[in-house]
């Protein structure tokens, strides 16, 4: 596939400590994003691997195309399982210069993969181990002198293979239920930190351009969590966050802003940059806001408590709402509280419709009948769309898989991607 | 006329960024565009958006928009580091060259974008 993507998969055998380039024959053959991503799985399955990739459209101007992804064997039930790369993460992992990244085996001591304009080096991360995400995030972009680096990384639960893991994106957590952060650890992986300045062409620009700017602006440019609350028949948290919420942000390419980033260190209406150096949390987990809220806590000491798992690299969702049980105030307690979390809780939605989440795990809200948000999630994760997008912001999915032509001179069939997995 | 900002209206979804990137090189990519979002300090949640004109940068701060000259980026504060590659990049011709109307401000979702 000569548009939409550039570069070659990148092989890391970890054990070896060597990486190599291979032709990205995988999208021609099983199709672009996940089924690209579940394709490399399956050539490289004995050598128990993760794999990095975007979809077909990630990085570009159509409406919520941010996502990238990781597959990798879920150390929670062996099951295949596949976790988001939402934020800035997708689109720069698209940028990098590699289609996909296939990491194999594991390394004898702490590594982590960094990928920069098609070139990949594999650095040592002994200093990095025992760091937190936060931390982790601060050193390596510290080290390379670029603050845009998008960092994907375990904290301490990750390092100690714990099933209550997650990777984390930056600071801010992930949606990551499938403990993909222990097997992270279990390769000795802290890392694989991001950056592209790469340049994505298409078969027909101008077509995808305007096709694009036209779904831009008839898609809703919402703020908040207020319409996936309304649609699960949960209580809104936007007013329990709103007495912190300072200002709401989107993922690449998202016309709506679901996150809020809420300000407890210092007042949420300073605007300037002079103040504290860690004045807060962003807000990504509509669900973990969920459990915590319909737990009875405080808002203020549930992002405190978001934070502190977002900081030792623990799932946010699972990790919710285990914490959910018995509220907490006391900043120390929760920190406590967080770091004994064992992951024992099953990844799940607190309302909505009941969804058998298989293969993509409970990142994406139950917004519909199963049928519906499993092709969501199909057609997501191979378009590089959101499916959160696709289920509540009123983009036309047979638009996108129309787009495909003009993109990467394809036809995709939904029917053939709702039966691809 | 130039491009605004309204930087408490951005939610930082770099569609300006893509927009005015296509409209140079016909492609996707973040690297050319005469307007950037400044996101480097993200621990802070601290946010804004400079437009880079023939003569001076428009600064989108959160705390208030300023236009500095060219060489006074750095002095200013904004951005940081990551923020330099717009001074050797194209400034914004308000897409006449292309004869359409300026595309980060009919992108941008937010409406954070305005012609002044």
């Amino acid at each position: 596939m000569d548009s939409m993507y550039h570069g070659d998969v990148l092989i890391v055998d970890l054990a070896a400590g060597k990486t190599e380039q291979v032709d990205f024959v995988e999208a021609d053959e099983a199709g672009p994003g996940l089924a690209a991503g579940l394709a490399l799985y399956d050539r490289h399955g004995d050598a128990d691997p993760l794999v990095f990739g975007s979809g077909l459209f990630t990085g570009t101007p159509v409406p919520g195309a941010c996502l990238g992804f990781v597959v990798g064997r879920s150390p929670l039930n062996g099951d295949l399982a596949v976790s988001p790369l939402g934020m800035y993460a997708g689109a720069e992992m698209k940028l990098s210069g590699f289609s996909a990244v296939v990491v194999k085996g594991a390394s004898a001591k702490p590594v982590y993969l960094w990928l920069h304009d098609g070139v990949a080096d594999l650095l040592d991360a002994s200093s990095l181990s025992g760091m937190d995400t936060w931390q982790t995030t601060d050193a390596i972009r510290k080290d390379m002198g670029e603050s845009l680096i998008q960092v994907i990384s375990i904290g301490p639960a990750g390092e100690a293979k714990s099933e209550a893991a997650a990777f984390s994106i930056n600071y801010w957590g992930s949606g990551d239920s499938a403990a993909l952060g222990a097997v992270m650890g279990a390769k000795n992986l802290k890392a694989v930190a991001l950056r592209g300045l790469g340049m994505l062409d298409a078969e027909e620009p101008e077509e995808l351009y305007n096709a694009a700017s036209e779904l831009i602006k008839s898609a809703p440019a919402e703020r908040g969590f207020k319409r996936i609350c309304s649609a699960l028949g949960a209580d809104d948290i936007d007013g329990w966050l709103k007495p912190i919420a300072h200002r709401h942000r989107s993922c690449f390419a998202c016309p709506s802003a679901c996150a809020t980033f809420v300000k407890y260190n210092e007042p949420p209406s300073v605007l300037g940059s002079e103040g504290v150096e860690e004045p807060g949390m962003l807000v990504t987990s509509a669900a973990a806001a969920i459990w915590l809220k319909d737990g009875g806590w405080d808002a203020e000491a549930a992002c405190r408590a978001m934070e502190a798992m977002a900081r030792a690299g623990v799932d946010m969702l699972r990790g919710a709402r285990e914490l959910s049980a018995e509220p907490l105030s006391d900043a120390s307690e929760i920190t406590v509280a967080v770091k004994e979390l064992k992951g024992a809780e099953e990844a799940a939605w607190p309302a909505g419709e009941a969804i058998e989440y298989g293969l993509f795990g409970p990142w994406v809200p139950p917004l519909a009948s199963q049928d519906d948000w499993l092709a969501a999630n199909r057609a997501g994760y191979v378009l590089g769309i959101c499916p959160t997008c696709l289920l509540a912001g009123g983009i036309d999915t047979g638009r996108l898989f129309e787009l495909c032509g003009p993109a990467a001179g394809i036809e995709l069939d939904p029917a053939a991607v709702d039966g691809m997995f | 006329m130039r491009v605004k900002v309204k930087p408490l209206e951005c939610t930082g979804c770099a569609l300006c960024e893509l927009a005015c990137g296509y409209h140079w090189d016909e492609a996707f990519s973040l690297i050319s565009s005469s307007i950037m979002l400044y996101r480097a300090e993200e621990k802070k949640g601290y946010m804004g958006i400079i437009v880079k004109t023939g003569q001076d940068l428009f600064l989108g701060k959160p705390e208030g928009a300023e236009a500095v000259k060219l060489g006074e980026l750095q002095k200013s504060g904004a951005g940081g580091a990551s923020a330099k590659p717009i001074l050797i990049r194209e400034a914004c011709d308000l897409c006449e060259s292309a004869g359409l109307e300026p595309q980060c401000v009919a992108i941008c979702p937010q409406n954070a974008l305005y012609l002044e």
